[in-house]
């Protein structure tokens, strides 16, 4: 009976490898990081579904979190909120310089930047805003520490 | 009918999908990508501290010299340290390649010193930055920018005089 929920479980997480999900969190972006994070799974040119990735509508469904904008503190609570329905294990991906540095936004009294006082950040994505190939490098990174981590 | 003319050039083509991360990745030559410094041309004007909008740029005093530091995770790409940049010390190259663990986070940095030297000319201590040569008629050759190099503001003015350069 062991045997049989061990490879049950060895199973399921050999599938779930190879298909994690992502869900993205707006903690206050300018849309710039956004847009180049759709064009990663809308154009055909980039195609990030390539590595098995979708982009899903629900925090409980997602493996890969990536979040874009400088963590307005107007917008603090609710992403801290969402970011903790994502299940565990997950991977945090800092999409463009807002979240890991605060950016162009660095030292405003309404930024909360970095992210990384608030969140565990795993991997950075700097640029204003990212090349959408340069988002699928770091969303490579993330399926590689996602599966350590599974 | 359309359709199979589409169908036709599609198998003709082939995908339109970059391969990358698993090939190579087109990058437009003018894109403006990671900032790349050139110690040996920097004059130390500081001007792309100034202009710098999300502060990426940084000069500090050290007792070895006058350290520029660069962060990528603040830079914007905009390309006005570039643009202000009176000896191209500091470029925009096309590399776009920045995604990193959260562990090499300030590793991401340029961090270079212009050392102190003493004045070959009078031994005063000063900063062996390189000359502006913008304005200077006939232009520096590469000795006279070496030359200048290791000379204190008063000796360099001297010998800009001496030279007969307007400037």
């Amino acid at each position: 009976m062991t045997s049989l929920k061990q490879m049950f479980s060895t199973q399921t997480r050999r599938m779930a490898s190879l298909s994690p999900w992502i869900y993205r969190i707006n903690a206050g972006s300018c849309n710039g990081c956004d847009v180049e994070c759709a064009t990663t799974a809308l154009i055909p040119r980039y195609d990030v579904e390539r590595l098995g990735c979708q982009y899903c509508g629900s925090p409980r469904h997602a493996d890969i979190v990536l979040i874009t904008g400088p963590l307005t503190a107007r917008v603090k609570d609710s992403v801290l909120r969402v970011y903790d329905e994502v299940p565990e294990p997950k991977v945090t991906v800092a999409v463009g310089v807002c979240p890991i540095s605060g950016g162009i936004f660095r030292d405003s009294y309404a930024v909360l930047a970095p992210l990384s006082k608030y969140l565990p950040v795993d991997v950075n994505i700097p640029g204003c805003a990212p090349r959408p190939q340069a988002i699928i490098e770091g969303i490579a990174q993330a399926i590689a520490i996602w599966r350590e981590r599974l | 009918m359309n359709f199979i003319k589409n169908l036709m050039q599609n198998l003709v083509r082939g995908p339109s999908t970059v391969s990358y991360p698993f090939g190579p990745a087109w990058t437009p030559d003018k894109f403006r990508g990671r900032v790349a410094f050139k110690l040996a041309s920097c004059t130390g004007c500081r001007a792309c501290e100034q202009v710098c909008a999300p502060g990426a740029i940084r000069f500090d005093k050290t007792p070895e010299g006058l350290r520029f530091m660069m962060w990528h995770n603040s830079c914007v790409f905009c390309g006005l340290c570039e643009h202000y940049c009176p000896t191209d010390a500091i470029q925009q190259t096309t590399d776009w390649h920045l995604a990193h663990a959260v562990e090499d986070e300030f590793t991401m940095a340029i961090r270079e010193v212009i050392a102190y030297v003493n004045c070959s000319a009078c031994g005063a201590k000063t900063l062996s930055s390189a000359p502006n040569p913008v304005g200077v008629n006939p232009p520096f050759s590469a000795e006279e920018i070496e030359q200048q190099r290791n000379l204190c503001p008063g000796c360099r003015k001297k010998a800009l005089a001496e030279r007969g350069a307007t400037s």
